[in-house]
């Protein structure tokens, strides 16, 4: 019998860290899913609002599946989203997309350039699918 | 480690929220990076608040010695929060939806087709971050 | 140990000769076996046997790499791969628009064979010694900002560049800088130099790439190529970050100057009092 669970939205948590292209990248393929490609099956939320201990996001992360995107290897969403006892059922690192980028310029912590959004739109679809994937009960390689 | 050498100049340090969910976190960021990268480049460093909160020992030594200033997207503030956890008080805590009047109707999440109302917002917020860089290092005696 | 050879034999461009040649005449310096490059794509199995015993050494004409293409199609790993156009770009030396060799390009790959068997006997006859490379644990910290950059005070030497090497008897490992990397910030790729590439100091030895920058690296020290850091260049750049003096070197050499090179490097404290003033500049 499927769960209430395996229904509701899947939330995406990028860590939108503000130094490098990687957390804007991980901003903007969030969007991309929540707004374009998965509206109403997905979700997003404030990583710092988790951190803070806010009552509402850490029992939404414990209740729904949950996509991180980090920028970068310190993987400040992953690890905070697993410390709020979230379930982290697919974990996206920017850096492994941008391998298949080579020789382009994405952008800076503020803005993609015409080769940045191909990134996000890559990471997105990606994400995308695999919430769909989760949705419907199955599993997806972490 | 040992034999720190400190070469920094007199900065403020500016934390700002992440705010994923609503467009005021997106203003937040992109009105910070403005003043880091263009209005006040040599008077600011920007931290990254998840590499802060996540405990990273540059990002909260120098905001335990340098004044900070906190922008956060809404009255929740993250920023500000974490930063009086991790490093102590902050010099000014700055709240988009304050200093916008709760009038964001027409801002976007997503930078993927900036219109008029996001470019006005940040620019609103910016100024006032300058203008509180400006406060703050007056406060403690540098000049620009 | 015995050797095979497999030259491109690129008959379109002069590198394409020089390779050929090149390649006949280390397999005479050698006594290794010529591999022909036709016959290996259209019948490998004729060299099976040879492939299984002798250690293959690849010369290449140009960055195409056909040869290197076919070792890695019959599944040889090269014990030995030269690149023919790298070399001669480092010789500072012009090749003529000539299909054939003349007196100049025979003389050119005369030196060029030299210095591949003097390689080959250096680091390539045995096994090469194994070498403890210890990760350094006593730091200089110089703070910047919210930057903190690491530099070991000891047994590393620096360039201007950003690059560091740390000799243990005859070799020595290269790398970049704790201030370097985080200018960088995340590597995404290193592109090596071949393994046996002859380097002169302040010299390229090969780029790394990151998110925000294509670096080219100068080399500290002039040597033979004898290793690259294959955790980098396959599945793990960021190593490069993590660990920069450690896990995240990038090439070891076969050192042939370093009495007098090493002079023209900086020390730990040196390097420490250059790298405030080039943050606060960047």
């Amino acid at each position: 019998m499927e769960s209430e669970a395996d229904k509701s939205p899947v939330l995406v948590i990028p860590c939108s860290g503000i130094g490098k292209v990687q957390g804007l990248l991980s901003r903007e393929a969030t969007y991309l899913v929540t707004d374009e490609l998965a509206p109403g099956e997905t979700d997003t939320l404030c990583l710092a609002l988790l951190v803070k201990g806010d009552a509402d996001a850490v029992a939404k992360v414990q209740m729904h599946k949950c996509v991180t995107i980090d920028g970068c290897g310190k993987a400040c969403a992953r690890k905070n989203v697993e410390m709020a006892g979230g379930r982290v059922s697919k974990a996206v690192q920017v850096a492994a997309v941008l391998k298949n980028y080579r020789g382009t310029q994405p952008g800076t912590g503020a803005i993609l350039t015409v080769d940045g959004w191909p990134v996000a739109r890559e990471i997105a679809e990606t994400v995308a699918a695999d919430a769909a994937c989760l949705r419907a009960g199955g599993e997806v390689a972490p | 480690m040992s034999d720190p050498t400190n070469t920094g100049a007199s900065k403020v340090g500016i934390i700002s929220c992440s705010g994923e969910e609503i467009p005021e976190g997106t203003i937040s960021r992109l009105a910070t990076l403005r003043v880091l990268r263009s209005m006040r480049p040599d008077a600011t460093v920007t931290i990254c608040l998840p590499l802060f909160l996540a405990g990273e020992g540059g990002e909260r030594n120098f905001a335990k010695t340098h004044p900070t200033i906190t922008v956060d997207g809404c009255e929740k503030q993250c920023a500000r929060w974490g930063t009086e956890q991790h490093s102590g008080p902050v010099a000014r805590a700055l709240v988009v939806s304050d200093m916008l009047g709760g009038d964001c109707a027409g801002c976007q999440r997503s930078m993927r087709s900036p219109g008029p109302w996001d470019e006005n917002a940040v620019r609103i917020v910016a100024d006032q971050i300058a203008s509180a860089v400006d406060e703050v290092l007056r406060e403690q005696g540098s000049e620009l | 140990m015995s050797y095979a050879v497999l030259a491109c034999n690129g008959v379109d461009k002069a590198e394409g000769a020089l390779a050929r040649e090149v390649g006949l005449q280390v397999a005479d310096a050698t006594g290794g076996d010529v591999v022909c490059p036709v016959l290996l794509n259209r019948a490998p199995a004729r060299y099976e046997k040879t492939l299984a015993r002798d250690a293959l050494i690849v010369v290449d004409g140009c960055g195409t790499r056909c040869a290197s293409k076919l070792a890695a199609g019959v599944g040889v790993k090269p014990k030995q791969k030269v690149l023919v156009s790298g070399l001669v770009k480092a010789s500072g030396e012009e090749l003529e628009a000539s299909l054939r060799l003349g007196p100049d390009e025979m003389a050119l790959a005369k030196s060029i064979v030299a210095d591949i068997v003097a390689a080959l006997g250096a680091s390539g006859t045995q096994a090469a010694p194994a070498v403890a490379w210890d990760a350094p644990t006593d730091f200089f910290v110089v703070v910047f900002d919210k930057f903190e950059f690491r530099i070991p005070k000891q047994g590393y030497r620096f360039s201007e560049n950003d690059t560091w090497v740390r000799a243990m008897g005859n070799r020595a490992r290269v790398g970049i800088s704790d201030y370097l990397q985080q200018q960088l910030t995340d590597i995404l790729y290193f592109d090596p130099p071949e393994l046996g590439t002859l380097v002169e100091q302040f010299g390229e030895l090969g780029e790394v790439e990151s998110s925000k920058a294509i670096f080219e690296i100068i080399a500290p020290v002039s040597g033979a190529v004898v290793a690259v850091n294959e955790a980098v260049v396959e599945a793990s750049p960021e190593l490069v970050n993590a660990d920069p003096y450690g896990e995240g070197w990038l090439v070891e050499v076969e050192l042939s100057a370093w009495a007098e090179e090493s002079e023209l490097l900086l020390d730990g404290p040196a390097y420490r009092d250059t790298v405030g003033p080039k943050a606060a500049e960047y």
